[in-house]
């Protein structure tokens, strides 16, 4: 059996990995919803919402049907196992495509934040594009996105659901803090589930308080500016 | 006699939402100035020299260099324009201090050839932000802010410097201040400048000529006294707060009184205005309502008001339900103009080339700088 430390220190480190690898996508996704028109906006948006209204269940399943031998990442159709299901990388997907839907929307926020006005003064200020979104855009919006990484990685960290359909729960493998909880409840051993819990609204409040924090100075900030 | 360069070739065909804007401007003067009701399209069309809003068809060329030609499918994109923008608001960098702010344009200003360094330092001596340049933004008031967006602007190396409103966002007294700085500015760096305003007297003070836009239409161009005192215009004008605008050097002072040498010949020509903050020597604007002025075809004696100066009418025109006396007091002071009703000019029988007594009081006079 792997000690409480082995759980929580696994699943923070899959619970971070996850959120890195939303970060790109994310970000791009957020700035385009946020900032440009076009067509199949609402299409795009509306997929990239979907992960939070539907059953995390739901979502394990279909990305079990995906990644099954028959599945369109599987090994039939590609030519060789990725060797997803049931491993440690199931648990860093399944935990990504759930916390997606809260890092894009609390990201799209943030950018829409930064007034575009300002971006064009960069502009007029001889800044290209991508110098207006580096030196302009990004730290402007960077509390709102500090924000949204904290949300995506508390998402993660609690993912419970699509996890273990598409990982299990199997002890010292795939075995994270929310499953591991669920299986020491379900065994009695309420010990390890009140330590569990413990670090788990430790963990989410401190996460929370900070994006609080953050909002409120943004809050404060935007009136200064305006 | 050397070719007269022009500065500004621009024509423009475009819609934005209900506004139509199409103008044809081709001028030699370096300061322009476009006046307009607030609707006008005077930002927009700010904003199409800039380069940020998307143009049906037109030319724009400022100073030689072609920034958009519809025919040829050339676009010179907003940050290689070379262009400083001064908005109403400021829009200064929130997560900058001042001295980031100023410094937000230099790759372009280093690329565009003067040495940095000394451009920031004229920048910074000419508006006064030395105290200023550790400061973060939140802690500038209005006129500071303002003097900074523009401090930034010009720190970018433009070839023009595009003004929006320079001076609506702020009060009367702050007007009076920051006024000076863009005189300071104009004369200074010597760029081409285009200011919107809806004030005529800033545009009385900083342009060589103004072009009037109504409805997206520029229906007007000419120098600023000539446009604001004619027929069509001064009745707006005046609403907006038309005044005869002089510019002078303080000769003397006292308590009360300050004494402002209109003619640059030893105070030949001056008047007595109201004590202002300047020492001798300094220039200072000065400005009379043309409401505030009586005519008399005699010097008079035994009056309190303080001014009497001898000019020569140069022509009279309707303008509306008033008549406008325009007059000549001296070659280096600019048009003085009189309103009068058609009864003075009958009884007065004023006709161009007559010799005439301009009396004000002085506290008819406000000084618009210092």
């Amino acid at each position: 059996m792997p000690t409480i430390y082995e759980t929580i220190s696994s699943t923070l480190l899959w619970a971070v990995l996850a959120s890195l690898i939303v970060a790109v996508p994310g970000l791009a996704i957020a700035y385009l919803l946020a900032r440009r028109e076009f067509l199949g906006k609402k299409v795009l948006s509306t997929f990239t919402t979907l992960p939070l209204v539907l059953p995390p269940t739901a979502v394990g399943y279909l990305l079990l049907r995906l990644f099954a031998d028959d599945g369109w990442l599987g090994r039939e159709r590609i030519g060789f196992d990725l060797d997803i299901i049931l491993s440690w990388k199931a648990v860093v997907i399944a935990c990504s495509i759930m916390s997606f839907p809260i890092f894009v929307r609390t990201a799209r926020v943030a950018f829409e934040e930064v007034n575009p006005r300002l971006e064009r003064m960069g502009r007029t200020l001889g800044m290209g594009r991508q110098k207006v979104f580096l030196s302009i855009t990004l730290p402007l919006a960077s509390r709102g996105l500090i924000a949204a990484t904290l949300l995506g990685f508390t998402r993660a960290l609690g993912e419970f659901g699509a996890t273990i359909i598409l990982a299990g729960n199997i002890p010292g493998r795939t075995q994270t803090l929310a499953s591991a909880l669920f299986s020491a409840q379900q065994s009695g051993n309420e010990a390890l589930a009140n330590q569990l819990l413990g670090v788990a609204l430790l963990v989410g409040f401190i996460a929370v308080y900070t994006t609080e924090r953050l909002a409120s100075k943004r809050s404060s900030r935007k009136e200064q500016a305006g | 006699m050397n070719e007269v360069e022009t500065i500004f070739n621009i024509s423009l065909k475009a819609r934005f939402g209900d506004l139509k804007l199409d103008l044809e401007y081709k001028g030699s003067k370096h300061v322009l100035g476009v006046f307009g009701v607030s609707g006008a399209g005077k930002t927009t069309f700010l904003e199409c020299l800039a380069g940020l809003r998307k143009v049906m068809s037109g030319q724009i060329a400022v100073a030689g260099e072609i920034w958009l030609d519809t025919e040829t499918n050339c676009f010179v994109r907003t940050e290689k324009r070379y262009v400083g923008y001064v908005p109403q608001d400021h829009l200064l960098f929130p997560h900058k201090n001042v001295r980031g702010n100023l410094e937000a344009g230099k790759a372009r200003a280093v690329e565009s050839g003067p040495d940095f360094q000394s451009v920031l330092k004229k920048v910074v001596a000419v508006l006064e932000l030395e105290p200023l340049l550790d400061r973060s933004i939140d802690q500038l008031s209005g006129g500071e802010r303002q003097r900074v967006s523009l401090g930034r602007a010009l720190c970018s190396g433009p070839k023009l410097l595009l003004l929006d409103e320079p001076l609506a966002s702020l009060d009367l007294p702050l007007r009076r201040k920051i006024l000076p700085f863009l005189i300071r500015t104009k004369e200074a760096f010597e760029l081409p400048m285009v200011v919107v305003s809806h004030n005529p007297t800033e545009l009385q003070v900083l342009c060589d000529e103004v072009l009037i836009l109504e409805n997206g239409r520029n229906v007007m161009v000419g120098s600023p006294n000539e446009l604001f005192t004619s027929d069509s215009l001064f009745e707006v004008a005046k609403q907006h707060g038309f005044e005869n605008v002089f510019s002078g050097a303080i000769i003397e002072k006292s308590d009360q009184v300050d004494r402002l040498s209109l003619s640059g010949k030893d105070g030949e020509i001056s008047i007595q205005i109201p004590a202002t903050d300047a020492l001798v020597g300094d220039r200072v604007l000065a400005s009379i309502g043309s409401d505030n002025v009586l005519i008399g075809l005699e010097q008079p004696r035994g009056l309190s008001a303080r001014n009497c100066l001898s000019a020569t009418i140069s022509r009279i025109e309707n303008a509306g339900t008033r008549w406008l006396v325009h007059s000549v007091v001296a070659d280096a002071v600019s048009d003085f103009v009189v309103e009068v009703t058609s009864d003075a000019i009958e009884a007065l029988q004023l006709e161009s080339g007559a010799r005439i007594y301009l009396v004000f009081k002085t506290s008819s006079v406000s000084t618009l700088t210092g």
